[in-house]
């Protein structure tokens, strides 16, 4: 199982590697893409992508002379026609400096590349919801070597792709950056924080209705309300426990370095760090987390053994308690992080 | 409040065009039952207040009847409650439509089940490419529509201007997209009328255009705040759990304070906005032009 990590710039790839990851995926907003299509949306970041061309060869260069693969991001939930051509260049002029995969949502991208630039892998991206055996061969008849699942599936559903369908890459999220909303099903933009941040994040005042009018009976409504506050403790360890690191640098937020044992065992290919807008710092420090949980897998670790590693990583097993930090809290194991959910303060 | 009881309208378009009633809760099917034929009135009553969001032709009258949930695994209808929708359909003499999700592996063999008990030529409304393989291997004799879900657009409600609209443009044109829906045998497009859409945005695309209104999605999650009202603290907020649907007996409306932006709701997993006046008004453009074929009535 190999460890996939993002990159920003040219300088991340070797701190990167020597961290753990086998894999580095990237953007680049081409200098003349602005000019021709007057949009910055080459990718699904707007921030984030190396700086142009000279940048991407020089990580490529990099990357392979540590033995690393790269991966370029064309993963945009949709485009335009009129962008099909440019795109299905980049990703020649990718591969041409020796590029391994390109990472796609759109199915008409993924088709103008797998008809185009034949010798490029194409990765699905998670922006394409693909989460089932059936999609995951419509996606491989297009001419995909890899599903990245999107978040929020169980462990069982990665396991029941990677059994039926073992000549497919399955690389699943691992760690950074929770969505609230599906990525491919979420039709907005991550505005700037003045105007509203993500719109999952964003100060909507919402007042509970009942499905035949009016407000619903008080007792449901403080059900509702319980409900409520509960999800606010969510969303906060979904943003990274309000957008934190622990004492010893290790990032807070969404993690699944507990289910790596049975991703492992699964035939899972790839384990996915989130955050190509990070910090270089956070990005080294995910890595290297993540890559000592995996070390102790290869090792023969028993499960119980690297959960219990894994718990203890950032030192505050009270974190792992709550079952919300969890990608895969399915097997958030009560005896490593105790019965009783821990007390965790919150801000508002 | 008064239910206004008629509904602005226009000129008849170049065709006829159909009109779809999509039902999410199979419960509210006895509602119906009592119905000997639908109208066009009783389609709008479901909508309440917001039957003022919609403008339908003079001569739209009900042809399509839908059942199920775009957005949720869990609403899939009973096979019961498909077999009377089915009935019912017989009696109005409408078209049947079973509307399905996002699909989890663990939804394929209920969601084959209830594919067969429609007849031959109901439309399934597909939101996932795994569905569509599904029914066109399977279920030759059905009419798979490609859903919202796979009609991928911009629609962020707070967008301050056109221009950010325009930043991811929709590829509902690109030729391949087409080949693709060809090769499995879609035949039909199911969209949302975005924030910032103009009449003519889906003039030109090869597929024959249904809208939903007066509601479009903005988001969905696979995450439920409302489906965790019943579990345990530690274990709310999760995929792979049941459900006890409370999303049929609650939603959430709101808005963003100091704002004026679209009527913005959220029900389950879903966040919707609310047609305002003026798409209206350029949907009804649209279909009196013939690039929107078809209205599918559908609430939040």
């Amino acid at each position: 199982m190999k460890i996939t990590a993002p990159i920003s710039t040219p300088a991340e790839v070797e701190p990167l590697v020597r961290a753990g990851a086998r894999e580095l995926y990237c953007g680049v907003v081409p200098p003349d893409w602005i000019q021709r299509f007057n949009t910055s949306g080459v990718n699904r970041r707007v921030f984030g992508n190396l700086n142009g061309y000279a940048d991407l060869e020089r990580v490529v260069e990099k990357a392979h002379a540590l033995d690393a693969d790269v991966f370029l991001v064309l993963n945009a939930q949709q485009y335009g026609e009129q962008h099909l051509d440019a795109l299905t260049e980049i990703g020649a002029r990718f591969r041409s400096i020796g590029g391994n995969a390109a990472i796609v949502a759109d199915i008409s991208l993924i088709a103008s590349l797998a008809a185009n630039v034949p010798d490029l892998a194409i990765h699905v991206s998670s922006v394409a919801t693909c989460r089932n055996v059936e999609s995951a061969r419509f996606f491989a008849g297009l001419g995909a070597s890899r599903i990245i699942l999107p978040r929020d599936v169980t462990v069982a559903e990665i396991s029941a792709i990677t059994t039926e369908l073992p000549e497919l890459e399955i690389e699943a999220f691992v760690l950074n950056d929770g969505c609230v909303f599906e990525e491919g099903t979420c039709h907005t933009v991550h505005l700037p924080m003045n105007k509203g941040g993500p719109i999952c994040i964003d100060n909507y005042q919402f007042e509970y209705q009942s499905a035949g009018g009016g407000q619903p009976h008080e007792r449901a409504l403080r059900r509702l309300e319980q409900n409520d506050l509960d999800y606010k403790r969510w969303l906060w360890y979904r943003f990274g426990n309000g957008f934190s690191v622990a004492p010893n640098g290790y990032p807070w937020g969404p993690c699944g370095t507990c289910a790596m044992p049975a991703m492992h065992a699964a035939g899972v290919h790839s384990v996915k760090i989130a955050g190509r807008e990070g910090a270089s710092e956070r990005k080294i420090k995910s890595v290297e987390l993540v890559a000592q949980v995996l070390r102790r897998i290869e090792a023969g670790e028993s499960e119980e053994k690297v959960r219990e590693f894994a718990v203890g990583l950032r030192g505050a097993p009270g974190h792992c308690a709550s079952g919300y930090m969890c990608y895969y809290p399915e097997v958030r194991s009560r005896a490593v992080v105790g019965e009783v959910e821990a007390k965790v303060e919150v801000p508002a | 409040m008064t239910i206004p009881q008629s509904t602005p309208t226009l000129p008849a378009p170049p065709g006829p065009i159909e009109l779809g009633f999509a039902l999410v809760d199979e419960r509210e099917l006895a509602a119906f039952a009592r119905h000997d034929r639908l109208t066009r009135d009783d389609y709008l009553d479901q909508l309440g207040d917001a039957r003022d969001c919609v403008s339908l032709p003079e001569n739209a009258e009900p042809t399509h009847f839908f059942l199920g949930s775009e957005f949720c695994e869990h609403l899939l209808p009973s096979v019961e409650s498909i077999d009377r929708a089915v009935a019912l359909c017989e009696r109005w003499g409408l078209t049947f439509g079973l509307v399905t999700p996002i699909a989890c592996d663990g939804l394929f063999e209920p969601l084959r089940a209830a594919l067969a008990r429609l007849p031959a030529g109901s439309e399934v409304t597909i939101n996932d490419w795994g569905v569509a393989r599904l029914v066109q291997r399977e279920f030759p004799d059905l009419r798979p529509v490609a859903g919202r879900l796979l009609g991928k657009m911009l629609k962020d409600p707070r967008l301050p201007s056109a221009t950010w609209a325009r930043m991811y443009p929709n590829g509902l044109r690109a030729g391949p997209f087409r080949e693709i829906l060809d090769g499995l045998g879609i035949g039909r497009l199911e969209l949302d009328f975005p924030p910032f859409g103009a009449a003519d945005m889906y003039a030109g695309i090869d597929f024959p255009v249904g809208v939903r209104a007066p509601y479009g999605y903005i988001a969905k999650g696979r995450i439920c705040k409302l489906g965790s009202l019943s579990l345990d603290t530690p274990e709310k907020f999760s995929p792979g759990h049941k459900c006890r649907r409370e999303c049929l007996g609650f939603s959430e409306v709101g808005a963003r304070p100091g704002t004026h932006e679209l009527h913005t709701s959220q029900r389950g997993n879903t966040m919707y906005y609310r047609h305002a006046a003026g798409m209206a008004t350029a949907v009804a453009e649209a279909v009196a032009n013939g690039w929107v074929s078809r209205i599918v009535l559908s609430g939040a």
